[in-house]
């Protein structure tokens, strides 16, 4: 019998499906008020007192419905950072630095890119973008009710 | 009822990256094997349980196409749509419920057919996370500079946990990679997301994972030697990251908790010979050890610079080569527990730790090890 060259074959494949998420009240709320004044707001509740942000309708540790909104501070402290070096595909082209930052009067902390670092240098990045650093909220002059409406820049 | 449930039978196949065969070859592959492993047919199996990722199989409910090439066929079948180790969770307390009796657990994931960080993005939320491009490697650097920030190891504690799972890699011949490196080479590899450079992170790559689990009652009609779960635990932290004590694992602390008391261990470093994680990062084999308390918190660089950890330490961790040598995302928790079962077996081949009669394996999974579980595996029920 004669010997019967076994092809490979591997079929490609992409999902293009769109979605419409929506975000509720609280979190519409949330992002309008970042577009229109420029203001970050996050959620306090009523049990243990948390200022949550992103804020939510409710605390998933008390399991209780949350209400009482609370305007924060512009500027903050990093609580944890990573500067990606790497390319991802879904990801801004690196490199690019994302900050975990809890604002004043937030008791849990945001993430957002941080701006205006020299990221070439590692070592004189991570210099400056440490934990404990703090940071003021830029906001972009056109807004549009999203998240990247706004960045960190460390001020000290 | 008695409630004790045994490991009877182990199937994996190799794990390399771009395997050629289909999702269902090695899901058929791997659940074949752990079928033959126990000594029973299909006919023995009364319940499959399996654990995949829709996303990352490109293929929504993923066990519509691939229930039966896992054993399904005309058989009570259901998937958890996570971490291969939760299969294990759901299938023993389908079994401890008295009213099933053997469980074929399966996990799968061909990482080389998808970009996998693309997917990950896509689990974070569309409001607050998504847009900012994170994804399940760049986020671990949020965990590792929160841990150095408290504790500040040098680099090359993280270097020797690489070399030591590359090195143990070499006697497992279902490992991905089987290529020993220095810790020159770990140290001066390409940055990622500092400290992360490529050497610390997981292999990601392709291939599929089996158990057959079973009561009491039916050890007895497989032909292996049981390896019993004496002890199980898991846990679920915040999604939300800026709400997270990030400088340690919080899940895997409270599902070590769970297990310990289950199994009864209150000395984890004494009284377990061997374990296997599923480590992250190399950083967060590090972070590993004090959640699952074999250390107090900030002292795991001890046990790596005592060498405690090596395949001749008191207690060897990750002696397949963990995740450092061969990921396949999903089913690397799962991996795991089937390793860990091996060395209790004794059947672990070059890789063999000598004298193990309990082992622990754990899983982290989810962004930044939101969820964990936890094994205990031992020779005696």
């Amino acid at each position: 019998m004669m010997k019967e060259k076994r092809e490979l074959v591997s079929v490609p494949g992409k999902w293009d499906i769109s979605f419409n998420y929506a975000a509720g009240k609280t979190v519409s709320h949330f992002l309008a008020q970042i577009r229109d004044n420029g203001r970050i707001l996050g959620m306090k509740c009523a049990k243990c007192h948390r200022v949550m942000v992103p804020p939510r309708s409710f605390c998933e540790r008390c399991f209780v419905p949350a209400e009482d909104w609370v305007e924060l501070g512009d500027e903050g402290v990093v609580e944890a950072f990573t500067i990606v070096h790497d390319v991802f595909e879904g990801s801004p082209p690196p490199p690019y630095a994302i900050a975990y930052v809890k604002l004043d009067g937030a008791d849990t902390a945001l993430a957002n890119f941080v701006d205006g670092l020299d990221l070439s240098d590692i070592s004189e990045a991570t210099q400056r973008l440490k934990i404990g650093a703090r940071v003021k909220v830029e906001f972009a002059s056109r807004r549009e009710g999203r998240i990247t409406d706004f960045k960190y820049r460390i001020i000290g | 009822m008695d409630r004790r449930v045994a490991i009877v039978g182990i199937g994996q196949t190799r794990y390399e990256t771009g395997k050629t065969e289909s999702l269902d070859e090695i899901a058929f592959e791997a659940a074949s094997k752990a079928l033959a492993d126990a000594g029973i047919t299909r006919d023995e199996v009364d319940n499959v349980v399996i654990a995949a990722s829709d996303q990352l199989d490109g293929r929504p409910i993923s066990s519509m196409t691939l229930a039966c090439p896992a054993g399904g066929y005309l058989k009570d079948e259901v998937k958890a749509s996570d971490d291969g180790t939760l299969a294990v969770v759901l299938a023993c307390l389908r079994l401890l419920s008295g009213v099933f009796h053997t469980s074929l657990v399966v996990s799968w994931c061909k990482c080389s057919e998808v970009p996998t960080a693309k997917v990950t993005n896509l689990s974070f939320d569309p409001f607050f996370h998504r847009d900012l491009g994170l994804n399940h490697i760049n986020a671990l650097s949020f965990q590792v500079n929160s841990y150095l920030s408290r504790y500040p190891i040098s680099e090359w504690v993280p270097a020797k946990i690489v070399v030591k799972n590359r090195a143990n890699a070499m006697g497992n011949p279902y490992a991905h990679l089987v290529e020993e490196v220095s810790l020159e080479e770990v140290v001066q590899s390409p940055i990622v997301c500092p400290p992360l450079r490529q050497l610390h992170l997981p292999l990601e790559c392709d291939g599929a994972c089996a158990l057959v689990l079973t009561t009491r009652e039916r050890v007895r009609l497989t032909t292996q030697k049981p390896v019993w779960i004496s002890g199980l635990g898991w846990a679920m932290d915040s999604y939300y990251l800026g709400e997270r004590d990030l400088h340690q694992l919080s899940s895997v602390a409270k599902a070590a908790r769970q297990a310990y008391q289950r199994a009864g261990i209150k000395k984890p470093i004494d009284e377990i010979d061997v374990a296997e994680i599923n480590e992250l990062s190399a950083y967060h084999e590090i972070m590993a050890y004090e959640a699952l308390d074999f250390c107090t918190p900030g002292e795991g660089y001890k046990l790596v610079e005592e060498g405690s950890t090596e395949l001749t330490g008191k207690i060897p961790v990750n002696p397949s080569g963990g995740a450092l040598a061969a990921s396949p995302l999903f089913a690397a928790g799962l991996v795991r527990i089937a390793e860990a079962a091996l060395q209790v077996r004794g059947d672990a081949g070059e890789r063999q730790v000598t004298g193990v009669r309990t082992a622990l394996a754990a899983s982290c999974y989810g962004i930044c090890a939101q969820g964990s579980s936890v094994f205990i595996l031992s020779q005696e029920s």
